[in-house]
């Protein structure tokens, strides 16, 4: 599966790249919606892994934004924010998986199993 | 210890009117002590045996050294005697603070005022004296009070920022986690990573590194510790408290930093300066946080003998009304927080020598907040 990554943090970029490759996906990882914009739309089945807390476009308006698509593409939330942050932002969105830092390799192959 | 010489000839017993006198010194909350021109006590109140542990009977008629610690005592009659000589005024009509000594050894500090007097017996010396030590005492917890209610203030800020700061830590954890599980999940499975293991545990150990920082920078500002003086550069102090309270901000605001040129040190608590940065940046941010594209600038530059620290935000300035209770303790309008933040700052500031200064802004302005710190006379240490 094709999973693009979009998290500012280098080193979560980072190691969630080398877990995913790991896990057998392949990864395109930006550093912020913009630069998500800039390549190919994502659509199904590619998944996106989206953090909430992002620099320019907020994490939650990129995800209304893909769900929204014609062919949505998988969407993961990632964050280390609390529940109530979590909450507000994402009011409305179902995505398919949150994730809340840190995370662990289990639960990110539960959402995006290996095929 | 008691190497007073005994009275050279036994004083006569007081007269009626010398006896009504000294009732009346008895009712004196203030210690008094009248001595001739030997510096033999001739009156000693009942206040004064409270004060120093000696019984009226047993001071009259002693050298007043009975009263003072060894190293003054020692000097005393060399000063009585340099003015009975010279007529030069030490003490006389001045008043000062002196210490006097218990019969238990205690040295305290005294407040001394001393008059003269010139009688039939010849010239008299009259000592009113208070002692300082609740005065001390209330100065002291004063003191240790106000440095902990800057303490509190430090905390609380650490505690408003707590999630901002648990979210920061759970970056590197993150990230440290998935390399060691990358490692562990290959190793289990038999894939032959010996080429890259290396480099993913370096990666690793560099994010551990960096939970630590947050947390050695954490540590550093809430910790309690008593008041201190350094020579300073104020530019580096104050870059360090900015990254502290962008620590997990994740507000989208721009931050524009302008240092001046050949600043002088200022000498300062670098904390408690950190700590007016902190509160500063973190005002201006929220101030700032409404507006469409929400900046603040931060400045810093010399003027007339001082450095000055400016932080401006693009806010909608602070409202008239609450202007006269800005700096006002639990008066804050936030609803987050004690309230304390302003008031604390201005504080440390004002016992910097400095101040904190406010232009409101308003009509499209955002608030000014300028910290002002007197430049050090002397380049001294740096770092």
């Amino acid at each position: 599966m094709r999973v693009h990554v979009v998290e500012d943090d280098a080193g979560v970029s980072d190691s969630l790249a080398l877990i995913l490759r790991n896990i057998g996906h392949t990864v395109i990882s930006h550093r912020d919606a913009e630069s998500l914009f800039k390549g190919s739309v994502p659509e199904a089945p590619d998944a996106v892994i989206v953090d909430l807390s992002l620099p320019g476009i907020p994490g939650a308006q990129l995800v209304r934004w893909l769900l929204n698509l014609a062919a949505p593409p998988r969407v993961v939330v990632i964050t280390g924010q609390s529940q109530g942050f979590i909450d507000h932002q994402l009011r409305g969105l179902v995505p398919d998986g949150v994730m809340r830092k840190p995370l662990d390799v289990d639960a990110i192959a539960r959402v995006l199993p290996p095929h | 210890m008691k190497d007073f010489a005994p009275p050279a000839d036994a004083l006569p017993p007081p007269t009626v009117s010398e006896a009504r006198l000294l009732s009346v010194l008895d009712t004196a909350a203030d210690g008094i002590i009248v001595i001739d021109e030997h510096a033999r006590i001739l009156i000693f109140n009942k206040a004064c045996e409270r004060m120093f542990g000696v019984a009226a009977s047993e001071a009259v008629g002693q050298n007043v050294k009975l009263v003072m610690p060894t190293e003054y005592a020692r000097q005393h009659d060399t000063y009585v005697g340099s003015y009975i000589r010279t007529g030069v005024k030490k003490i006389i009509g001045i008043g000062r603070e002196v210490q006097g000594r218990h019969a238990d050894g205690t040295v305290f500090p005294l407040e001394l005022s001393v008059g003269e007097a010139a009688t039939p017996e010849g010239r008299q010396f009259i000592g009113i004296l208070r002692d300082l030590r609740p005065r001390k005492e209330s100065e002291q917890r004063l003191a240790d009070l106000q440095s902990e209610l800057v303490h509190l203030a430090r905390v609380s800020a650490i505690d408003e920022m707590g999630a901002a700061i648990a979210h920061e830590l759970n970056q590197p954890l993150t990230a440290l986690m998935l390399y060691l599980q990358a490692i562990r999940r290959a190793h289990s499975r038999g894939i032959d990573i010996v080429t890259v293991v290396g480099d993913i545990l370096d990666k690793a150990a560099n994010e551990a590194e960096r939970a630590g920082h947050i947390i050695q920078r954490m540590r550093q500002f809430v910790e309690k510790r008593d008041p201190e003086r350094h020579v300073r550069p104020l530019d580096p102090l104050i870059d360090e408290a900015i990254d502290l309270t962008l620590l997990g901000q994740r507000h989208r605001i721009r931050i524009d930093r302008k240092t001046g040129e050949n600043l002088p040190p200022v000498s300062v608590d670098p904390v408690q300066i950190q700590q007016i940065v902190v509160n500063l940046v973190r005002n201006a941010i929220e101030a700032a946080s409404g507006m469409p594209d929400p900046a603040i600038e931060i400045r810093t530059r010399a003027s007339d003998g001082s450095v000055r620290l400016e932080v401006q935000d693009n806010g909608p300035g602070i409202a008239p009304e609450a202007l006269p209770k800005l700096f006002e303790a639990f008066a804050s309008s936030k609803r987050r927080g004690m309230g304390l933040g302003l008031a604390i700052s201005r504080t440390i500031a004002q016992n910097h020598g400095g101040d904190l200064l406010v232009d409101p802004g308003g009509n499209g302005r955002g608030a000014c907040f300028s910290l002002v710190l007197p430049a050090a006379s002397m380049p001294g240490e740096v770092g």
